[in-house]
């Protein structure tokens, strides 16, 4: 298929990239301070090293990863159309959808390349520093990591495919990480936060928790992984850390998380090439 | 069957009607140059044939196929050299070249297509944030080549190149254009597209306002062919208003001044009065094509006119409007 061949040649041009391969190390060394943090400092009520490390690589990570994955991927359309570059792109025998399918799984291999170096390290640094791998729970974040990390290229795809410029494109993923991640994260500052208060605080609606934690799942790709990830690690160690799944309402689980997060790939994704399918490429 | 063919295509943007109503048919291995003032439609009609901008209303067919719906069919067997356009940066010109290869399937003769356009292996090797304007514009024509494409649209080849760098790349169009495939190039300046092509359309505002053979053309403004004769005897200019093909004669002093309905009466005008007296003196201009080229675009927009002087005078000065 000709998406291939659109991510062959845009990979080549990509990879000379300097600013995609920083941003990929800085996540890297991110992950080592963590780790190394964590041998510093020791257990936490007898919970194991490695565990505790990874679970707070998945906070570090819901911050960086979106940041990693936008930068990778949201110029790759509308940079070219601003260049122009892609009227050349264009005179090859490929349609439009392959075009955006092509970039799509050429800044997924890059951005998953980069998270893959940064978990193999990771790995090596367990096994030297906690004496231990976990391989279950490790595979499973790493899984889960990358998968929220093509949610956002995805994302950043669909805004590059939907801007005829490189200004629009940084706006447009600048405003989609402030509100999806900044306003997320942020307990104190966050959409959530705002709905708690109108809903309950205001309106004296009575709306629990759990319905909470579900809208915010549903506008922001970042909280459908943080609750993706309890799927990750085991029940013994969520209880401690007060998040038994059992006592969650379905629709907040792990489970949901890992739904909400694979909508969040695949209908960017479609919405990208739907724009891009009616682009003026002039 | 015609290798371009548009019916009734129109595009606006907003309130804006950049093509209207256009009906154009390129058949199959002519070279047809595609004229017309910058922001006469030109462009806006070149993207539509490639489907990077679709018609407001009418439709266009490319080697047969509909460009909105069968886009990678001809973009399969076409070459585009397309306006205002930069290549990747970070690429070399040998990768450019490839990746093109590649994605039609053709066989990357990588080193013939270099030489072919006049760059070195070297250059060949360099990426292409090292290429100068005139270089980067030989290794697209270069991409534009490559797969031998059935037809080839170049969209102001010369576009932004100095003056030496338009006359190489008009001497590699009309290599290209002696081979059977069908050329349709546009071009802002009539000189460039004068010497290759078989037929010429004109473009002003949006709409064809001509086409036709140079010659047609010339005919269909009538604006003849002149010659002027000085003459020892002026007596002698009666003998030539019966000539076939002279329109009219007129006489000032010494000198008589005929217009002709074809070119080919100029030695009947000239032999006519050498039998009746002596010839001093012969001076013969062809209708200026820029002359028609003005008479078409000259009423909407000053540019095209000093676009087409500065190029009839010399190729010292490309147009500064040239890059767009």
């Amino acid at each position: 298929m000709s998406a291939f061949g659109v991510m062959r040649k845009d990979i080549l041009d990509v990879r000379r990239a300097k600013i995609v391969w920083f941003v990929g190390l800085l996540f890297t060394l991110v992950t080592v301070l963590f780790f190394y943090q964590i041998n510093v400092s020791g257990g936490f009520r007898g919970l194991p090293e490695v565990l505790l490390a990874l679970w707070n690589l998945v906070f570090i990570g819901a911050l960086f990863i979106p940041a990693i994955a936008l930068v990778a991927a949201y110029l790759s359309i509308a940079g070219e159309r601003e260049s122009g570059s892609i009227k050349f792109l264009l005179s090859t025998p490929i349609n439009r959808r392959e075009l955006v399918l092509g970039k799509f799984l050429s800044r997924t291999s890059v951005v998953s390349a980069s998270l893959l170096v940064a978990f193999v390290i990771a790995a090596g640094l367990s096994v030297v520093w906690f004496d231990e791998l976990r391989l279950g729970t490790f595979v499973a974040v790493a899984a889960l990591t990358t998968l929220y990390a093509l949610a956002y290229v995805a994302v950043a795809i669909a805004i590059s495919a939907s801007t005829s410029s490189r200004s629009r494109a940084m706006g447009g993923a600048l405003g989609f990480y402030f509100v999806t991640n900044l306003l997320v994260i942020f307990g104190d500052l966050s959409i959530r936060g705002l709905l708690d208060y109108v809903l309950n605080d205001l309106l004296n609606a009575g709306v629990g928790q759990d319905p909470l934690t579900f809208i915010t799942m549903v506008i922001s790709p970042t909280q459908s992984y943080l609750s993706s990830v309890l799927l990750a690690f085991p029940d013994n160690f969520l209880t401690v850390q007060r998040l038994n799944p059992e006592e969650m309402a379905w629709y907040v689980r792990g489970e949901m998380g890992l739904a909400l997060l694979a909508a969040w790939l695949v209908i960017p994704l479609l919405i990208g090439i739907w724009r891009f399918d009616r682009a003026n490429i002039g | 069957m015609s290798v371009i063919e548009t019916t009734n295509l129109t595009k606006t943007f907003g309130d804006v009607t950049a093509v209207e109503g256009l009906d154009l048919a390129v058949e199959d291995g002519e070279i047809y140059g595609f004229l017309g003032p910058n922001g006469a439609g030109k462009s806006t009609t070149i993207n539509m044939l490639l489907d990077l901008i679709r018609p407001s209303s009418g439709s266009a067919r490319v080697l047969g196929h509909d460009p909105t719906r069968e886009a990678k069919q001809i973009r399969q067997r076409i070459g585009v050299l397309p306006e205002g356009a930069e290549l990747y940066d970070r690429l070399t010109g040998r990768e450019h070249l490839n990746w093109m290869a590649k994605s039609k399937g053709a066989d990357p003769d990588v080193e013939a297509t270099l030489e072919r356009v006049g760059l070195s292996p070297a250059d060949g090797d360099r990426p292409i944030s090292g290429y100068s304007k005139g270089m980067q514009q030989r290794l697209a024509f270069g991409m534009a080549l490559t797969g031998d494409p059935d037809l080839l649209i170049l969209d102001e080849p010369s576009s932004g190149l100095d003056p030496t760098g338009m006359q190489e790349m008009r001497e590699i169009i009309r290599e290209e254009a002696a081979s059977s495939r069908t050329v349709f190039f546009s071009s802002h300046i009539l000189g460039e597209v004068e010497a290759v092509c078989d037929r010429v359309g004109i473009m002003n505002e949006g709409e064809l306002v001509a086409e036709g053979t140079l010659d047609e053309l010339r005919g269909e403004l009538d604006l003849g062919a002149s010659i002027r004769v000085e003459v020892a005897d002026p007596a002698a200019a009666e003998h030539a208003r019966a000539i076939d093909g002279v329109q009219a004669v007129t006489v000032e002093d010494n000198t008589v001044d005929a217009t002709l309905a074809d070119a080919a009466a100029k030695v009947r005008v000239v032999t006519a009065l050498d039998e009746q007296t002596t010839v001093e003196d012969i001076l013969s201009e062809d209708t200026s094509l820029e002359q028609l080229f003005n008479t078409y675009t000259s009423d909407s927009s000053a540019d095209s006119a000093t676009a087409a002087e500065s190029e009839s005078q010399s190729t010292e000065q490309q147009p500064a409007e040239v890059v767009q």
